[in-house]
């Protein structure tokens, strides 16, 4: 009954945000466009040279083009649900007093958040995710059985977790900061470049940072591992592959407690 | 009758930090934490009925909008109890304000890109307002507020009456227990001022809802609350009937006479005579010192008077003066 | 007159010296990136020692130059002349008695000279900290390319320049200066370096003028390019600057007069 009554609220929320912005249809095709293209051309750069070196640590071209097809995919995916989140963005409603208009509803503050936009024009760059990753199934030719089906999509959905949770705690430090939230941009935007590429060409610092602290090499590199059938050089134990769904949503849990507390310090501090 | 907001010894304490410049100072910015306490509100106390319609005034700065945001349920006291309708508005946030309306200034509260109407519509279903309550209510507000003219008007385009207008109804739509405006008639003519005013004496009178209201045009108060509270500095000064207030410290009237003839000796004890023009004598006299019927039948005893006025002192004029003289401060609260 | 401009560039230096909060998670950002860039860089080489004239120094040193340049040369961006035209703003700038085209220049070089000390500087003491970086093979070299630095800035702000006219005919002048900005990244061997590519894709990528803001000063620091053609390397980032400045003239030209004849 109530959870019926959030979703369709929610649906209700999220329609006027996308009908606001089909309002200016060309404008929103060209963006979609624009930020397919922008994302694109990374790809495409590095396919134009990778004939001059062969592989990258190990990696064909269409094994790298499965990590990146993911990372992309997910990311935008993420992007367009938790626009609510996007700390640039969030930041913003903190400052302008939205958020303590949403403190005044009787409706779940996450709610809230993820219903005050929508970014629809984030499918440009999920079709370029997409496209890519076909590209590397045409490529790579895994040998698929039931388990590796099954599994494609958990490690998706957990991947968009993952990425959510990196928004949320961005917009959890804007209720501790205003001025620092650009680097932000490092986890996210940086985290989804380095998450393009197998894990084991980092130093050895650096990639445990991203496994332990900030698990992101668990949700897209191991489970690539487990999908295209290549032996672990960093020599984890062999359910690695598998603790995605545990390293996505745990982040994404973790991200939302650590909200929670930025939530209880603006109630008590209104900065 | 129980209050339906009670305040106890509420007080909320601000760490503003200090900041250092340069990039030197950022970084001690990061190592050290210097701050000093500000004392936003500090310990105030007071009662309100329901039905009552309290004005609650302030210079800028003084606690007033603190106040608000505690007793909406934005901002959590640093001590001190707050009770509105039986609940503890940060401990109990959701299920407060769905039992409160409030409207913030010049903030708008509906979808931006969405007609009037389906901005509404959209608050029945957040607020959970039952379909038959809401078309009442919808018809009640669009007769009151002059609704029609623009509800299928995107809210983007709205005048700032008319959106004040759709913000006041949207506030009211779920039929809160309290309503709070803070500056319900910043920056608007003096026409749509009027029909704010008249709406809110209607809803206060017509369906005893207890509101409290902040403002900086003291018209507001002259006309629509016959209690007044001010704070200033965090400490709650006064709380009482306006006219106790003006009577306190309104310091003096005055009386306008038009004598028959031109008078030589206009002089009277207790009034002295700040303007001659003619006939036309004004006196300024002391409230304790001396009644206007008293000073009248001094007058009308020695010369024959053809019209005479008493001119209250303004509202406007005497906040002005206790904010700046701080005639409150030794008053004890 | 010269004054004037002088003034003009002091005065942008300053405003972009204000944004220092921005200017440090700016510069933690792109460092972030080029440590990124350069494993991926070494990965790529592997076991092999040379590609396409880059030892594996000269790559990692290639990455450090280019995160050096990228808020020196605006690679994400520009939207300031842009915006003035979209505001009409630019009508009060018109009517300064001073040249337009070097009225936003001078801006741009004190932007410039603030970012490549704010943002570039600090990027490449922070990549001579963790890695040992090429140096230029001769004195030569290093002349020009400090040389080559300033050419790069005056082709960049004249396309740029050219991209933000675009206003004056589109309302979408926004998308248009993304795509342009997009392109510029790829085709000025931002991304990778104009030589690891096919070799027609480098022909084609050599034709245009976009190699002039970033790939023509790498070549000339690591040695790439050496006797004539170092020279011929500087005169055709010249002839570039030429080229688009005077486009942009008789654009600006154009967009003046439609802005005069329908009122904007």
């Amino acid at each position: 009954m109530i959870l019926g009554h959030t979703m369709r609220l929610y649906f209700k929320l999220i329609g006027i945000r996308v009908r606001a912005q089909m309002q200016y249809r060309l404008s929103f095709w060209v963006d979609l466009a624009g930020t397919g293209l922008a994302t694109g051309v990374e790809f495409l750069t590095l396919a134009a040279v990778f004939g001059r070196f062969g592989s990258i640590g190990g990696w064909s071209l269409g094994e790298v083009a499965f990590l990146y097809g993911l990372v992309e995919t997910a990311f935008a995916t993420m992007d367009m649900i938790f626009s609510g989140f996007d700390p640039d963005f969030f930041s913003q409603q903190v400052r302008r007093g939205t958020f303590d208009q949403m403190l005044l509803r009787p409706v779940s503050l996450p709610l809230q958040i993820f219903a005050s936009e929508f970014l629809l024009r984030r499918i440009g760059r999920m079709a370029q995710g997409l496209a890519v990753w076909g590209f590397s199934l045409t490529l790579t030719h895994i040998a698929w059985t039931p388990a590796k089906l099954l599994y494609l999509p958990v490690v998706t959905v957990s991947t968009v977790a993952f990425f959510g949770g990196l928004f949320v705690a961005g917009a959890a430090l804007c209720f501790y900061t205003v001025q620092s939230i650009e680097a932000v941009n490092i986890f996210t935007y940086g985290g989804t470049y380095m998450l393009s590429y197998p894990m084991h060409i980092y130093d050895e610092w650096f990639r445990r940072f991203f496994i332990y602290i900030v698990p992101s090499a668990l949700l897209v590199y191991y489970p690539a591992l487990f999908f295209l059938d290549k032996p672990d050089p960093l020599g984890l134990p062999s359910f690695a592959p598998f603790l995605a769904p545990l390293a996505g949503f745990g982040t994404l849990l973790a991200a939302f407690a650590l909200w929670w507390v930025g939530v209880r310090r603006y109630t008590s501090t209104g900065t | 009758m129980t209050p339906i907001i009670s305040v106890t010894d509420l007080r909320k304490e601000f760490k503003v930090f200090r900041h250092h410049r340069g990039a030197l100072g950022a970084f001690r910015n990061l190592v050290t934490r210097e701050y000093k306490v500000v004392k936003a509100v500090d310990g105030i106390a007071f009662a309100i009925e329901p039905g009552e319609l309290v004005g609650y005034l302030g210079p800028n700065g003084a606690g007033k909008s603190t106040t608000i945001k505690m007793l909406t349920g934005i901002l959590v006291p640093t001590s001190g109890e707050i009770c509105v309708s039986g609940r503890v508005p940060w401990r109990e946030r959701r299920a407060h304000v769905a039992r409160i309306g409030a409207v913030f200034g010049q903030r708008n509260t509906l979808w931006w890109d969405l007609p009037v109407v389906e901005s509404l519509d959209l608050l029945r279903h957040i607020y959970r307002v039952p379909a038959e309550r809401y078309t009442r209510n919808l018809a009640t507000f669009r007769q009151l507020l002059a609704l029609d003219e623009f509800l299928h008007t995107p809210v983007r385009s709205l005048s700032l009456g008319q959106l004040m207008r759709a913000n006041l109804a949207a506030a009211l739509l779920h039929d809160p227990d309290v309503l709070f405006l803070d500056e319900p008639t910043i920056g608007l003519d003096i026409v749509a001022k009027e029909r704010i005013r008249q709406f809110i004496q209607r809803i206060n009178r017509e369906r005893g809802m207890t509101v409290i209201l902040t403002t900086h045009d003291l018209s507001d108060v002259e006309k629509l609350c016959e209690r007044v509270m001010m704070i200033d500095r965090g400490h709650l000064l006064f709380d009482g009937k306006l006219a106790d207030l003006l009577r306190r410290f309104g310091g003096e009237r005055e009386l306008v006479v038009d004598f028959a003839d031109e008078v030589l000796d206009a002089a009277v004890e207790g009034a002295q005579i700040v303007e001659r023009d003619g006939p036309r004598v004004t006196y300024r006299f002391a409230r304790d010192a001396i009644s206007a019927s008293e000073l009248i039948s001094r007058l009308s005893a020695r010369y024959r008077l053809v019209d005479l006025s008493v001119r209250e002192p303004e509202i406007e004029a005497t906040v002005r003066r206790i904010y700046e003289e701080r005639l409150l401060d030794n008053d004890g609260g | 007159m010269l004054a004037t401009y002088a003034a003009l560039a002091r005065l942008a230096f300053q405003r972009y010296l204000a944004y220092r909060t921005a200017n440090l998670a700016g510069l933690a950002t792109n460092a972030f990136f080029g440590a990124l860039r350069a494993y991926i860089l070494i990965a790529l080489f592997g076991a092999q020692t040379h590609v396409a004239g880059y030892s594996v120094q000269g790559a990692v040193t290639y990455t450090g130059l280019t995160q050096m340049l990228l808020a020196y040369l605006p690679l994400y961006g520009w939207w300031e002349l842009m915006l003035t035209i979209q505001t009409g703003e630019i009508a009060a700038d018109l009517s300064r008695p001073v040249d337009f085209f070097l009225y936003w220049l001078a801006q741009d070089v004190g932007r410039a000279a603030c970012q490549f000390v704010m943002r570039g500087l600090p990027i490449l003491a922070l990549y001579a900290l963790f890695y040992s970086l090429a140096l230029p093979p001769t004195p030569w070299h290093a002349a020009a390319f400090v040389v080559s630095l300033v050419l790069a800035l005056l082709v960049s702000f004249a396309w740029r320049f050219l991209v933000s006219l675009s206003a004056f005919w589109t309302p979408d002048a926004r998308g248009v200066g993304r795509t342009a900005w997009t392109v510029a990244i790829v085709l000025s061997g931002f991304m990778m370096p104009v030589a690891f590519f096919p070799p027609w894709a480098e022909a084609l990528m050599r034709l245009t003028p976009f190699p002039s803001l970033i790939n023509t000063e790498v070549e000339i620091y690591l040695g790439i390019v050496g006797g004539p053609a170092l020279l011929g390397a500087l005169a055709g980032q010249l002839f570039w600057f030429l080229a688009l400045a005077a486009l942009s003239r008789l654009v600006l030209a154009a967009g003046v007069k439609k802005l005069v004849i329908q009122g904007g």
